[in-house]
C-alpha cells in the first residue's frame, strides 16, 4: 500500500516538475545540449580560444619563440630537434661575457686550470659553448660552481619543434597558437563590427520603411550582388599611406590587422542587415509595439528597449556563422599575401609559401590547414545547434 | 515584364558604372603606378624625363579627369596595352575567359551530377546512416577553405602518388591540336575541377535534400501515391520536378560566378583563366588589364544575376513580375 503510494507521489512529483516553468536560457541549453556536433564544436572553440589566450605562458613554458628565425634549421619535419648555428652560438656567448664579466672570467681561469680546455683562458667559454651536448654536460659536472644564467644559455642552443620549422627556421607549433589570436580575434572582432553596422542600417530600414528603407536595401542589394574575392583583392592591395583617414596607423605592427577587419566587416554586413530588417518588418506590427506607441514612448526606444531583443535570436546563429566565414576570407586574403603581413603569424600566411614547400615537408601545409577547417567546422556545428535551439517551433518539453 | 527587365537592365548598368569608377579610384592608391616601375628599372632618369613621362600618361590630373579619359578611350574600342605581356588587352583576355568558362562550368556540372542524387536519396531515408554521414560530410564541404583542398589535392595526387601533373593549363610546348589536345587539357582540369566543385557539392546537397523533404510532405505527392502511380513515377515525375525550383536558384547563383568564382582555385593551380589575371595584374601593377578585367568579371556577375532572375520567373509559374 504504502509503495503505491510512494509511486503516485513520483509520478505526480514528475508532473509538478515538468509543468514547472523554465527560464529561456535554460530551455535554449538544453536543446543545444541535445545536439552533439554542436556540443562538440563549443569544445574545440573554447579549446582554441584558451590556447590562443595562453600564448604567451606557452612560449615562456617551452622556449620556442614565434619570430626567431634560425637558417640552420629549415624546414624540419615535425618532433625534431634543431641546432642554433656556431655564428649566433659565439654571439650568444659574447653577450653572456659581456654582461657577466666577474663569473666570466672565474668560469674560464676554473676551465683553464682544472685543464679541461686546451686553448687560451679568452677562448675557454667559446670552445666550451662549441662543443656537441654530452662534451659539454661532462665538463659541466667537473666545475664547482655553473652559474644559472650559462646553463639556460647552453640549453637555448638546441631546441624541439613538436610540429618541426618552416622555410625560416621558425618554430611552426607556437606559430600556430600566436596565429590563433590573430585568425580567431581578426574573425570574432569584424563578425561583431559587422552585426553592430548591420543592426543599425537593418533596423532604420525596417522600422521607418519608406524611401529609407528603398535606398538601405538598393544599396544592399548592389553590394551582396558583387562577387566577394574580386572585389576584396582590389581593396586589400590599396596602399594605406595613400588614403588620408588612416595613414596613421601605418607602421604600428597592427595594421594590417586593421585592415583586414575594415575589408572583412564591409562585406559581412549585408546577410546581417537583411536579416534584422525581415525580423523587424514582422514584429512592427505586433500589440506590444502598438502598446508602447500608445503608452508615448519615442521612436529610439522603441527600437532600442522593445525590438532589439527580439531580433538578437536569429541574428546571434547569423554571427556564428559569420564568424567561421571571416575565418575564412582572412585566410584567403593572407595566403594571396594580400592580408595579415609576415612576420605577424596567421594561419593564412602559414599557408602562403606552403605551396612552394610541398615537395619537402608537406607538412607545413596539412597543419595550418586543419586549424582553419576544425576551427571554422566547430563555429558551423555550434550556428546549427544554436538555430535548432534558439527556434520555438522545434523547442520540446 | 519587360518593364521589370528593362529596369533590371538600367540598373546593372548604374552599377557597373558607379563600380568602374570606385575601381579606378582605389586604383590611383594601389603601391606604384607605372611611372614608378620605369624609374625603378632605370636608374639615370633624370627628374625632367619623369615629370615629361607623368604629363604623357596623363599621371599629375585628378582621378575624375583620368576616368573620364579611360572611359573615352574604351568607348572608341581601345581596351589598351598589357604592360607585363606587351600585348593588347583584348587579345589577352579571350583564351583566358574561355578557359575560365570551361573550368567553371565543367565544375558546376559535375557537383550537380553527384549532389542531385545523392540528395535525393537522403532526403528518400531520412535518419539512416547515408544521411549522417553525407550531412557531415557537407558540413566539412561548406567549411573548407577552397584553396586548402587544392593544396591538399597537390599534396595527395600530385606529390605523393604522382599521377596527376600539379598544375597549369596544358602541357607547355606540345603542340596538341584536336582530341589529343582535347585529352591534353583534361589532364590538367581534373584537380581543379575536383577542389571547385567539393565545396559547392555541400551546399547543393543540403539544399536539395530541404527542398525534396518539403515536397514529399505535400499533398500531391500523396494523392499521387493514392493513385497507384509506380514509385519511380511519383519521386521523379512529380515530387523532384517540383524540389528543382528551390535549387535551380541556389544553381542560377552559382551560374553568376562563373567568372569570378574561380579565382582562388586558379591561383594555386597555376591555371591560365581570368581570376588569375585579375590577381596577377594587381600584383603586378598592370593597370590596364586590372581594370577590364575586374570590370568584367563584376559584370559578368551582375548580368548572370538578371538572367537568373528571369529564368526564375519563367521556371516556376507562381511568381510574377509586375
Amino acid at each position: 500500500m504504502s509503495d503505491e503510494n510512494l509511486q503516485k507521489t513520483q509520478a505526480q512529483q514528475d508532473i509538478l516538475k515538468m509543468e514547472q516553468p523554465q527560464p529561456l536560457w535554460k530551455m535554449i541549453v538544453t536543446q543545444f545540449a541535445e545536439h552533439r556536433m554542436a556540443v562538440a564544436g563549443v569544445i574545440t572553440i573554447v579549446f582554441f580560444i584558451l590556447l590562443a589566450l595562453s600564448a604567451d605562458l606557452i612560449s615562456w613554458a617551452t622556449g620556442l619563440h614565434p619570430h626567431r628565425q634560425n637558417v640552420s634549421g629549415r624546414y624540419l619535419l615535425p618532433f625534431s630537434h634543431s641546432e642554433v648555428g656556431s655564428s649566433e652560438k659565439e654571439t650568444a656567448v659574447e653577450t653572456w661575457i659581456a654582461n657577466n664579466t666577474e663569473l666570466a672570467s672565474q668560469l674560464q681561469a676554473e676551465l683553464v686550470s682544472k685543464g679541461l680546455i686546451a686553448v687560451p683562458e679568452d677562448d675557454a667559454l667559446f670552445e666550451v659553448a662549441l662543443m656537441p651536448k654530452e662534451e659539454i654536460a661532462g665538463i659541466l659536472t667537473q666545475l664547482e660552481m655553473v652559474p644559472s644564467s650559462f646553463k639556460t644559455m647552453l640549453d637555448d642552443f638546441k631546441k624541439y619543434h613538436p610540429f618541426g620549422t618552416d622555410e625560416v627556421g621558425r618554430d611552426v607549433f607556437i606559430r600556430l597558437i600566436y596565429g590563433a589570436r590573430v585568425s580567431i580575434g581578426v574573425g570574432i572582432l569584424s563578425t561583431l563590427v559587422a552585426a553592430l553596422i548591420g543592426l543599425m542600417i537593418g533596423s532604420l530600414a525596417g522600422f521607418y520603411g519608406g524611401w529609407i528603407d528603398s535606398l538601405l536595401m538598393r544599396v544592399t542589394d548592389a553590394l551582396l550582388s558583387l562577387p566577394l574575392i574580386p572585389v576584396m583583392i582590389v581593396i586589400a592591395a590599396v596602399d594605406l599611406q595613400k588614403v588620408p583617414l588612416l595613414a596613421q596607423y601605418v607602421g604600428s605592427g597592427y595594421e594590417s590587422i586593421i585592415k583586414m577587419v575594415l575589408i572583412i566587416c564591409l562585406f559581412s554586413w549585408m546577410t546581417v542587415a537583411r536579416l534584422v530588417r525581415g525580423s523587424i518588418l514582422s514584429l512592427k506590427e505586433r500589440e506590444f509595439i502598438l502598446a508602447a506607441r500608445t503608452v508615448g514612448c519615442n521612436d529610439s526606444t522603441i527600437i532600442f528597449r522593445h525590438l532589439f531583443p527580439n531580433v538578437i535570436g536569429p541574428m546571434i546563429v547569423s554571427l556564428t556563422l559569420g564568424v567561421g566565414s571571416s575565418i575564412i576570407f582572412e585566410a584567403a586574403l593572407s595566403f594571396l599575401g594580400l592580408g595579415i603581413m609576415p612576420p605577424m603569424a596567421s594561419w593564412g600566411n602559414m599557408l602562403t609559401n606552403a605551396q612552394e614547400m610541398i615537395y619537402k615537408n608537406v607538412w607545413l601545409t596539412i597543419l595550418p590547414g586543419t586549424m582553419i577547417l576544425l576551427t571554422v567546422v566547430s563555429f558551423n556545428f555550434m550556428g546549427d545547434g544554436l538555430q535548432s535551439a534558439v527556434d520555438p517551433k522545434s523547442i520540446r518539453r | 515584364m519587360a518593364t521589370y527587365i528593362l529596369r533590371r537592365i538600367l540598373q546593372t548598368i548604374g552599377v557597373v558604372i558607379i563600380l568602374s569608377y570606385v575601381c579606378f579610384y582605389i586604383m590611383t592608391l594601389m603601391p606604384g603606378d607605372p611611372v614608378e616601375l620605369m624609374i625603378s628599372s632605370n636608374p639615370k632618369i633624370t627628374s625632367e624625363d619623369v615629370a615629361r613621362l607623368r604629363s604623357l600618361y596623363g599621371l599629375d590630373q585628378p582621378a575624375y579627369k583620368r576616368y573620364l579619359n579611360w572611359v573615352a578611350q574604351i568607348s572608341t574600342g581601345d581596351l589598351g596595352h598589357s604592360r607585363t605581356y606587351r600585348v593588347p588587352v583584348s587579345e589577352l583576355l579571350g583564351p583566358r575567359l574561355w578557359n575560365t568558362f570551361f573550368l567553371s562550368m565543367l565544375a558546376l556540372g559535375f557537383s550537380l551530377l553527384i549532389a542531385l542524387p545523392m540528395g535525393v536519396y537522403t532526403a528518400l531515408n531520412p535518419g539512416g546512416k547515408l544521411d549522417s554521414t553525407v550531412n557531415m560530410a557537407s558540413f566539412f564541404g561548406i567549411s573548407m577553405p577552397s584553396f586548402l583542398l587544392a593544396l591538399i589535392l597537390i599534396i595527395i595526387f600530385a606529390v605523393q602518388l604522382g599521377w596527376l601533373p600539379a598544375g597549369g593549363t596544358e602541357t607547355i610546348g606540345a603542340d596538341n591540336t584536336g582530341l589529343a589536345g582535347v585529352f591534353d587539357r583534361m589532364k590538367y582540369l581534373i584537380l581543379p575541377v575536383l577542389s571547385l566543385s567539393l565545396q559547392s557539392i555541400g551546399s547543393f546537397v543540403r539544399y536539395a535534400r530541404g527542398s525534396m523533404l518539403d515536397v514529399l510532405r505535400q499533398d500531391y505527392v500523396r494523392t499521387a501515391k493514392a493513385k497507384g502511380l509506380s514509385y519511380h513515377v511519383v519521386i521523379w515525375k512529380h515530387a523532384f520536378r517540383n524540389a528543382l525550383i528551390p535549387i535551380i536558384t541556389v544553381v542560377a547563383l552559382s551560374l553568376s560566378n562563373v567568372f569570378s568564382g574561380a579565382l582562388l582555385t586558379e591561383t594555386v593551380f597555376a591555371y591560365q583563366g581570368v581570376g588569375k589575371l585579375v590577381y596577377d595584374s594587381i600584383m603586378g601593377n598592370d593597370f590596364n588589364v586590372a581594370m577590364i578585367s575586374f570590370i568584367i568579371s563584376v559584370s559578368m556577375v551582375l548580368i548572370m544575376n538578371l538572367i537568373a532572375d528571369i529564368l526564375y520567373g519563367f521556371v516556376d509559374p507562381r511568381i510574377s513580375y509586375h
